[in-house]
């Protein structure tokens, strides 16, 4: 057990580096992208340009300028953005962390519990019309554009009925702290909620419901219903039990990828300041330690899960565990 | 397009220096008719107090102010001080230059090469330090020694070249000389420069303590205050705050008045629709970006009173890159500009409120500016009329063309890409093979510039730091802003024509001298580079303002600094 | 992710062909037949049918019905509206008159959607924007099932060290939220274009959005089919065919592709699903369809500019979009059940 936690401790830093290299050639090999140009303000001459390029290491070869990247990242934990030279990157995404996090848990909790109730209200309602039709509303919430969704909902909330008494209590697109204000942070974020748990209800109850029937026939609900127990109670006990393990373990992958910026679609359309915006900001003016950083901490999120998924199936199941 | 203040791409914040010329235009330009309140008095205490609310589509700039480039220029006003200043007020007096920390303006001696300053006693900065004169060496040679913009400015200090070329050994004590006992600080210029005063107005070469390291200084350790406020937090992407500084006690109010809100409150990285619904719904007072289209005729109506209209002299155009096919024969040039359809380039800017027509190279109200118009049916009233669209298929066919490719680069956001659009368009029904190339806003402006991309026609603008045809004819269209193969070229053109070159030399010498003949050849210059059409000037803009109901007492300052409301006269009381 | 459709939790349960010789009825065939009698399914693929045959007629509809150039500016453009001439672009109201704002819905042949800011028919774009999207969406899934096949077959059939590469650089690119990876070359390869080697595809060819979005979900596929291969090559019947003395080529084409291929059949509507959702975010984001052209995307990102005066031009390339992806999603049940009744959800674990 411990050779193989170690192993997939080890194969995950493999992972973690190529990604870091593979993203700084990704940037660094841009034409037209010159940090050193932006930094020089409106009208510099060649010899500001030059100066700056050596004043950051920007005209030292690129594996160079990589591990010097990596360690003001790292080690000094010092790197700046070059959009604003002031910001230092580290504590920038500490900060936007709270306002991914808070968009996810929030989304998750909704999703969870609306998908459960969907799973086994179609579960339990097999062969009447409710199962195709729970289903159905299922796929279309997987078959909308998140960033669709996202906008057709502020066009209800902020523009055609924000009038009315239905949306008037719908604040203007931001984000407020829990801590400033808890009453003005959950209106804010209900609407976006919504939204972002809207694919996650639709995959999970499609899953759940699945998972039901196929545990149905397994024996021990069979050695159950044999002892007598109630419909309900062996649904409620033994086959929704089992069922919720894949449940589960596909949550903690959904999760890691949300908070490691995969909520960035909503979060551009919410301008929540969470990190998948502030990866947004940083790819559209290409500031590449804003980009390495966020995406460092994207991967970083999903391949601990990834490997913390692993390993717990493998505790659960030693049949998984490699020989 | 430059790395603009207030980035709104769209309808880009609008600033300039204008000139003292232009005199009463901006005093009547509220197009609400409620514009420029009476700039009444600082000190009086009944609007004193309260939290002013700023919203701004940016993620924040640099405040340190040897690196801030334009960006934070409308929050540093309000916390730093140099030696001289553009005055507090509204309209075209806001142009004019007056002593802030030093005593008076100096005239410069020694034939233009020497200018000597006395500083004002007493003034501290919010950590209770006295301002000394060295504090002004220090700023200056940071500008050098901090990795950041634009030592050029400064590099006519004697000294100055040695730094701009060895940062590490700047030394500028030749070049300027402080006495702290006395209280004076004198700067050596290696030749007479017509704009040194404007340039010590800016704010790099605000005061920053002696002891100031040559490393830039981040949000968490701002420099210390001299202005009513000091930077009390400052969360990159998220928010900035200003609080009143404790030390600061009014000593001109032309200068540095007093400013009224006791807090001033940047909120960050909000979209401009968000922005306007704050507005509106009165959790924001001020929206440094510009309304967004969507949203114009909606606070146009609910909102008139609140809406401000003022002009600004820049000038929106395409770049037409005079080296590369096809633009490099005049005849196409020249046709194209014969051929544009300003009215719907206005159009696509927000109408006629928001935009003017305009075929020359200077703005309305700049030295030596002169209405002239070459490129429009009717031409002789120096105005825009229609497109010769006859005149233009007349020129493409002689010069051969038609049929070469012609690549139109723009930004993403919605005005640059409907330009371009328009351009594309326009370009396929002359006969060309026109395609569009969006390029993210971070890599364009340097793209452009960089003379080995070869691109062709870009839409851009420009406005200058301070009211000076040279910051015009010596750099956007002139021989000494093109560097080739260099990402630092600011003549996008590629433009240099030795005869204008040479007329612009002249005009600079006379301007030492005489204003007076030096605008006249300005005039000159002027007209000789619209018949070469090295751009395809498209429009003036006019800059919106959006305010929430309860503020008071707003006046439109127009100089580079401010170029909007003046925010600490503001009342939020 | 927040957008992936299903294909982010991708196919682990193998699906597998019945096996058998009987001349009969042949596995696929029955597989057909399955399907044709699930009348969702019938009713989803005629949706797809009607929407791809809508999309590709959208030159008829702009040159015969709306009379427009969908792809040309239009700042100053005039059109008739119940007898009347008016702006494309219309001024804005009162006495700022601020802002130019397009034409709403008319609902007559002309502007039937209304005007976008460049005054151009609405309608007649999303037609085109569908064509676009579709497209891209079929032609980056081919790529992904081409490439995940090669890869798949590779890594599965010779195992070993070729195994360990491939999975190892498959993790790698697992590894990196597909958006972000997406977004990241996308954001890169619009300043310059692509070149390998003789191929250069310019960056405003909808080769570009193409060529990305089907290479960021090859380990999505590859892995699925690298299973297959796998437990095939543990069935009896191979080891029976090793036995023969069967070639690896033989063994390649005659035993384990056709299983391959039952994969990617099942895969490829959802693939396409979730293709044409990841081309239209990145159109929204503008790093995808490059304009003048048109897809979904880019028109709910034109619709966003618009989305408080003009909403139609936003809900419309919407609808198209929901509908489309509705309809593969249904599909796609429906060929998985019909092909492997047995397969579970796509459950990854």
């Amino acid at each position: 057990m411990l050779a193989f936690v170690v192993r997939r401790t080890l194969a995950t830093l493999v992972v973690l580096l190529a990604i870091t290299i593979l993203v700084f050639l990704i940037f660094f090999h841009t034409p037209g992208v010159d940090p050193a140009r932006k930094m020089a303000g409106r009208n510099p001459s060649p010899a500001t340009i030059s100066a700056i390029k050596h004043a950051y290491g920007l005209d030292r070869p690129l594996p160079v300028q990589y591990v010097i990247l990596m360690k003001k990242l790292f080690i000094s934990r010092d790197l700046t953005s070059y959009t604003n030279q002031g910001e230092l990157v580290v504590p920038t995404i500490v900060a936007a962390t709270p306002v991914t996090l808070s968009l996810v848990f929030g989304a998750a909790i909704i999703w969870v519990v609306v998908a459960v109730v969907m799973g086994l209200a179609a579960a339990v309602l097999r062969g009447t019309v409710f199962d195709p039709i729970l289903m159905m509303i299922a796929l279309i919430g997987i078959s909308m554009p998140v960033f669709w969704l996202g906008e057709m909902a502020n066009l209800i909330t902020q523009s055609r009925y924000h009038d009315s008494f239905l949306f008037s209590w719908v604040p203007p697109l931001g984000y407020t702290p829990f801590a400033s204000d808890p009453a003005m942070w959950f209106k804010h974020l209900v609407i976006p909620w919504l939204v972002l748990s809207a694919l996650y209800i639709g995959l999970y109850a499609r899953v759940l419901r699945a998972e039901l029937l196929e545990n149905e026939h397994e024996d021990y609900v069979r050695t159950a219903r044999a002892k007598g127990l109630s419909e309900r109670r062996v649904l409620l006990r033994h086959t929704l039990r089992t069922s919720m393990i894949t449940f589960v373990s596909l949550f903690g992958l959904d999760f890691g990828v949300l908070v490691g910026g995969g909520a960035l679609l909503a979060e551009v359309v919410f301008g929540l300041p969470g990190v998948g915006l502030l990866t947004y900001q940083s790819l559209t003016s290409l500031d590449l330690p804003v980009i390495m950083a966020t995406v460092i901490y994207g991967a970083f999120f999903i391949v601990v899960v990834n490997a913390m998924v692993d390993v717990a199936y493998a505790w659960l199941d030693p049949r998984v565990r490699p020989a | 397009m430059n790395p603009i203040r207030r980035i709104r791409p769209t309808r880009a914040a609008c600033i300039a220096a204008l000139a003292a010329a232009l005199a009463g235009l901006l005093a009547g330009c509220g197009g609400s008719g409620s514009s420029g309140s009476s700039g009444s008095s600082a000190s009086s205490g009944d609007h004193r107090g309260g939290t002013l609310v700023l919203d701004w589509n940016g993620i924040g700039s640099s405040i340190d102010t040897a690196v801030d480039y334009d960006q934070n220029w409308t929050l540093l006003y309000m916390v730093y001080d140099g030696l001289v200043t553009w005055k507090k007020v509204g309209g075209a007096e806001g142009n004019t230059l007056v002593p802030d920390l030093a005593t008076a303006i100096p005239s410069p001696t020694d034939g233009g090469k020497t200018y000597t300053f006395t500083l004002r006693k007493g003034i501290e900065y919010s950590n209770g330090a006295p301002v000394k004169a060295s504090d002004f060496v220090r700023a200056i040679e940071r500008e050098f020694t901090v990795p950041g913009p634009v030592g050029s400015f400064y590099q006519g200090i004697v000294g100055g070249d040695a730094c701009a070329k060895t940062p590490k050994t700047c030394d500028l004590s030749q070049g300027i000389s402080a006495d702290n006992a006395a209280g004076t600080v004198t700067f050596h210029l290696t030749g007479p420069d017509p704009d040194f005063l404007q340039k010590l107005a800016l704010p790099f070469a605000y005061a920053v303590p002696a002891s100031t390291a040559d490393k830039e200084v981040g949000p968490s350790n701002p420099l210390p205050a001299t202005g009513p406020y000091m930077f009390d937090h400052y969360t990159p992407n998220q928010e900035i705050l200003l609080k009143r500084n404790p030390h600061f006690k009014e000593w001109s109010k032309d200068a540095q008045p007093n400013g009224y809100p006791d807090e001033i409150e940047v909120k960050l990285s909000l979209s401009t629709e968000a922005e306007v619904t704050q507005i509106e719904q009165g959790q924001a007072d001020w929206m440094y970006d510009q309304p967004p289209n969507d949203r114009l005729n909606e606070i146009a109506n609910k909102y008139p009173d609140q809406v401000h209209l003022n002009p600004v002299p820049q000038v929106f155009h395409m770049a037409l890159n005079t080296r590369v096919a096809p633009f490099n024969d005049v005849r196409v040039r020249q046709a194209v500009n014969y051929a544009t359809d300003r009215n719907a380039i206005v159009k696509a800017w927000g109408g006629p409120q928001l935009a003017t027509p305009t075929c020359q190279i200077l703005p309305p109200d700049f030295p030596g500016y002169e209405p002239y118009c070459p490129y429009t049916t009717n031409p002789g009233d120096g105005k825009w009329h229609g497109p010769d669209l006859a005149k233009a298929r007349q020129l493409i066919d002689a010069s051969g063309t038609k049929g070469d490719k012609i690549a139109v680069i723009c930004t993403p956001d919605e005005a640059s890409k409907s330009v371009c659009l328009y351009f594309v368009s326009l370009f396929k029904q002359l006969g060309y093979d026109s395609s569009i190339k969006v390029l993210s806003a971070a890599v364009e402006y340097p793209y452009t510039q960089d003379s080995s991309n070869k691109a062709q026609i870009s839409f851009s603008y420009w406005y200058p730091d301070y009211p000076s045809g040279a910051d015009w004819f010596d750099v956007v269209v002139g021989c000494n802003g093109f560097h080739p193969n260099s990402t630092a070229s600011a003549n996008l053109s590629e433009f240099c024509d030795p005869k204008i070159q040479a007329m612009t030399e002249k005009a600079i010498k006379t301007s030492v001298t005489d204003q007076d003949a030096a605008n006249q050849q300005w005039a000159a210059i002027d007209k000789a580079t619209t018949d070469q059409a090295p751009w395809i000037a498209l429009f003036l803009p006019r800059h919106v303002d959006f305010l929430s109901a309860r503020v008071g007492n707003y006046i439109f300052d127009p100089n580079v600094l401010v170029g909007g409301p003046l925010l600490d006269q503001l009342w939020v009381k | 992710m927040s957008t992936v459709g299903s294909l982010e939790q991708p196919v682990e349960p193998v699906p597998e062909l019945p096996q058998g010789g009987s001349a009969g009825a042949s596995p696929w065939r029955l597989a057909f037949r399955k399907l044709v009698r699930n009348r969702l399914s019938m009713a989803a693929l005629g949706l797809f049918a009607v929407i791809v045959a809508v999309s590709f007629a959208a030159p008829l509809y702009a040159h015969h019905v709306a009379h427009t150039d969908p792809f040309a500016s239009s700042l100053t453009g005039k059109t008739e509206v119940n007898g009347k001439r008016v702006d494309v672009l219309q001024q804005g109201s009162g006495a700022l008159a601020l802002g130019e704002t397009p034409i709403g819905p008319t609902w007559q042949r002309n502007y039937f959607l209304g005007a976008d800011e460049q005054g151009r028919d609405v309608a007649a774009r999303v037609l085109y924007g569908g064509r676009t999207s579709l497209i891209i969406g079929v032609g980056s899934a081919l790529i992904c099932s081409l490439i995940a096949v090669v890869i798949g077959l590779a890594a599965g059939f010779y195992g070993g060290i070729i195994d360990g590469i491939l999975s190892r650089i498959l993790d790698i690119i697992w590894a990196f939220p597909v958006y972000l990876l997406a977004i990241s070359i996308a954001t890169v390869l619009l300043t310059q274009g692509l070149s390998i080697g003789p191929f250069t595809i310019s960056a405003s060819s909808l080769w570009l959005p193409t060529a990305i979005i089907g290479v960021i979900y090859v380990p999505y596929v590859a892995r699925p089919i690298r299973g297959a291969v796998l437990s095939v090559r543990e069935k009896e019947f191979v080891d029976a065919a090793i036995a023969q003395g069967a070639s690896d080529r033989r063994l390649m084409f005659g035993e384990i592709l056709p299983n391959v291929i039952a994969v990617v059949i099942v895969l490829l509507p959802l693939m396409i699903a979730t293709t044409i959702l990841t081309e239209s975010a990145l159109s929204y984001l503008s790093i995808g369809v490059q304009p003048p052209a048109a897809s979904w995307g880019t028109i709910i990102d034109d619709g966003q500019q618009l989305l408080y005066s003009r909403p139609w031009v936003a809900i419309a390339p919407g609808v198209m979009i929901v509908l489309t992806v509705l309809s593969l999603n249904v599909l796609g049940d429906g060929v998985r059940d019909a092909l492997d009744p047995r397969a579970k959800l796509r459950v990854k674990g």
